[in-house]
């Protein structure tokens, strides 16, 4: 019945639109994108590389010479609204969307528009948090961007026109998307939004060529109930009524097939060793844990699955029965880490919800340590009453979907935070049936309480934290590191700034007229080093909209 | 021939033709075209399509409660409630020139600073999808569905059940005023520039 509304649907909708010329663009080659953490002239992965490090190789911009950062071009798009993308550079083209799925190809040395792709968006959309897109993916000749309407487009990369579609579930049932793909070895990777609907969440494989789905892994088994889990990652008393939620349990069976645990963010690849690894947000519905019995695996938990089948590998739970919505939803950086003998070793960070560095063995997913707290943790545990009960972090928790960047050379991870007071209230409630937000209470931000942020430098060695930069407002987008000494990153009252990797002093700053509220990237294309980030604001914490994509470059 | 007579405009199928009849019913309440005159009763042109074919369905269900509503689309197929929701949501949404008073603005955007409704209304509440459009929407309409939301009269979106519970009166109030003062300038797929 549900497909049937969707389809038929379709055959009254206009088909998709593309304006303008080709993009030069040359494909782009499996050994190319393996090789981005030593490109300094491309920007192929969303977070940089396959171990998303956020570190880029180019050394033309330093700490010495940022001061003399311009503006190179700046190029407008059509949509004025929250901006989440992350631009993707390959020959000197560059691809960026916008939210509602459009994607606009532009020279990336003037700015200039080469093609323009607007997704022919279904009628049914079912999203939270607003209508975001983190860009697209470019592999061979084709780009790939999931839509709103929980689509999987490949468009072709020189024309901007769509190649094909698939259907990766039902945008009825809850699930969209907004996270940008990962392409390897011919396999598209994609997870999905959907925690606040009831969704059972998952990662998919698809063929890059003809879009055909070759593997699932759900990331909500049907044994979701774990070990009754009492304490968190750091060894916190979660307040849990175990005795209650087996009562639940044995009366209404185990709830995975409306758990959440959605994949907010792009996967990392170790190409070593063909392992993927993500990290699965809060299970459904957010607040209220009594219908939802069990530790809710694998919601909030970093996972690793094997590239070629997507069967299970490992996992480690953050939170077991979250009704906090601090989930995992930064993306995991693959990095050599120190172990608690102070032995190099494959290692994953994670910036949690929670407001911490997490930092853990590459082979077991075993947790090695977690960081200082980057903000306060007056609140945790609290538990949500129906009165409403004071939390920090709040419900954006102290990292949230913004990407970390790490500078090996320091054993640096570089976060941005939120501090955000929140209440929290919960209220029973039943799964009201995948189109309608199922929070079970509600979370609001305090009128009248400080709100601020921090980009945090964080010794992932040590755990300790090695500065700190307070911010005027909450921070949401993420951080670029360079091999020049500098961190990148924006803020919410529109400056884009940069810091010294080694020390956090302030080396330069602009403002850019809307929120700083997505990834920086760099690329270098006739000799030049550009900085370049999108300024569109943000639904999430209502920083200023704009439509803007800014390049800059050092002055003659 | 018979090609040639329904490719001219002149001879074009009327796609609603299924629901003319019940157009009528709806229109006696709702207005012309939905364009409702009447501030208890909603606007319906130029609402969201989903949102209106989901709360047909959810008065059918009795998921939303109505004496009126209820019988009125029981007979009501989902192919009907989809062609009534397309119908609607086409139409031009009408300016009804509410002024807010200020007292009430303020009240207003610190509730909804605090709720985050922008998150799933959009940030001139002009909805999307199965979130309907607020903006420019009849005060008493917007007061008595979000008073029906605290008091759990009406309970078929639970988040707004959960959320309105947590409001005052005051910030209800003050919260109609100013929706109903709100115009949309742009399209349902973003803020995009004339």
């Amino acid at each position: 019945m549900k497909r049937s509304l969707i389809s038929g649907l379709s055959l009254l909708l206009a088909a998709a639109s593309v304006t303008a010329a080709e993009a030069p663009s040359a494909p782009v080659s499996q050994a190319m994108i393996d090789a981005a953490a030593k490109d300094s002239q491309n920007f192929l992965h969303t977070n940089g590389n396959y171990d998303q490090t956020r570190y880029y190789p180019a050394t033309q911009i330093t700490r010495a010479n940022v001061k003399k950062l311009r503006p190179a071009w700046i190029f407008q798009t059509d949509i004025i609204e929250s901006m989440e993308t992350t631009p993707i550079v390959s020959n000197g083209v560059m691809y960026v969307t916008t939210s509602f799925n459009h994607v606009y190809a532009l020279d990336a040395q003037t700015g200039t528009q080469l093609w323009h792709f607007k997704h022919n968006m279904g009628p049914i959309t079912t999203f939270c948090c607003g209508p975001n897109n983190r860009g697209v993916f470019a592999y061979g000749d084709k780009l790939y961007m999931g839509t709103l309407d929980a689509k999987l487009l490949a468009l072709d990369a020189k024309t901007g026109k769509q190649v094909w579609e698939q259907q990766i579930a039902d945008p009825e049932l809850g699930y969209s998307e907004t996270m940008a793909p990962t392409v390897v070895d011919g396999k598209v990777l994609i997870g999905t939004n959907g925690g606040e609907y009831g969704i059972r969440g998952f990662v998919k494989a698809f063929d890059a060529n003809s879009g055909q789905l070759l593997w699932t892994f759900n990331t909500i088994p049907e044994n979701s109930v774990g070990v009754w889990a009492t304490k968190d990652a750091t060894g916190l008393d979660m307040k849990r009524d175990i005795k209650a939620e087996k009562a639940q349990l044995k009366k209404a069976g185990d709830p995975y097939k409306t758990l959440g645990g959605g994949v907010w963010q792009n996967m990392a690849v170790d190409r070593e060793t063909g392992v993927v690894y993500f990290v699965a947000g809060n299970p459904s519905p957010d607040l209220y844990g009594a219908i939802r019995p069990g530790d809710n695996l694998y919601t909030n938990s970093l996972i690793a699955v094997d590239l070629q089948t997507g069967k299970y590998k490992c996992h480690f739970q953050y939170i077991a029965h979250d009704v906090w919505d601090l989930d995992a939803v930064s993306p995991v950086i693959i990095a050599r880490v120190n172990d608690k003998n102070g032995k190099p070793v494959k290692g994953l960070l994670h910036g949690g919800k929670t407001g911490y560095v997490y930092v853990h063995r590459a082979d077991d997913c075993s947790l090695i340590r977690f960081s200082d707290p980057m903000v306060s943790q007056e609140g945790r545990w609290v538990l949500p009453t129906k009165e409403g009960a004071r939390m920090l972090p709040g419900a954006n928790g102290g990292v949230e979907w913004s990407p970390m960047a790490i500078d090996p050379t320091q054993n640096t991870a570089y976060a941005i935070n939120l501090h955000q007071p929140m209440t929290y209230h919960v209220e029973e409630s039943d799964y009201p049936g995948g189109n309608k937000l199922w929070l079970g209470g509600a979370f609001k931000v305090i009128p009248g309480e400080e709100q601020s942020g921090n980009v945090t430098a964080v010794d992932y060695n040590t755990g300790k934290i090695r500065w700190q930069v307070k911010t005027p407002q909450p921070m949401i987008g993420g951080i670029l590191a360079t091999a020049g000494g500098v961190v990148f990153t924006g803020e919410a009252n529109g400056w884009f700034k940069a810091y010294d990797s080694a020390n956090g002093g302030e080396l330069w700053r602009f403002q850019c007229g809307a929120g700083v509220n997505a990834p920086p990237a760099s690329y270098t294309v006739g000799g030049k080093q550009y900085i370049v980030v999108a300024a569109g604001g943000n639904v999430q914490i209502d920083a200023k909209r704009g439509n803007s994509i800014l390049a800059f470059a050092l002055s003659e | 021939m018979a090609t040639l007579l329904l490719a001219s405009p002149a001879f074009a199928q009327d796609e609603f033709a299924a629901i003319r009849e019940t157009l009528q019913t709806c229109t006696a309440c709702h207005g012309d075209g939905g364009a409702s005159k009447i501030p208890e009763n909603p606007i319906l042109a130029g609402q969201q399509f989903y949102y209106i074919y989901l709360q047909l369905k959810d008065f059918k269900s009795g998921a939303r409660k109505s004496d009126i509503m209820g019988p009125l689309v029981q007979p009501l197929q989902p192919d009907q409630m989809k062609l009534l929701a397309q119908f609607f949501s086409k139409q031009k949404w009408p300016m009804i020139g509410h002024a807010a008073e200020d007292a009430n603005v303020q009240v207003a955007r610190r509730a909804e600073e605090s709720a985050g409704c922008i998150g799933c209304h959009l940030g001139d509440f002009r909805g999307n999808s199965a979130v309907p459009r607020l903006a420019g929407q009849h005060p008493e309409y917007l007061k008595k569905t979000m008073l029906d939301f605290k008091n759990k009269v009406r309970t078929n979106a639970p988040a707004m059940v959960d959320l309105f519970g947590t409001f005052s009166d005051q910030d209800i109030g003050s919260l109609a005023d100013h929706l109903a003062s709100l115009s949309v300038y742009q399209s349902s797929q973003g803020t995009e520039i004339q």
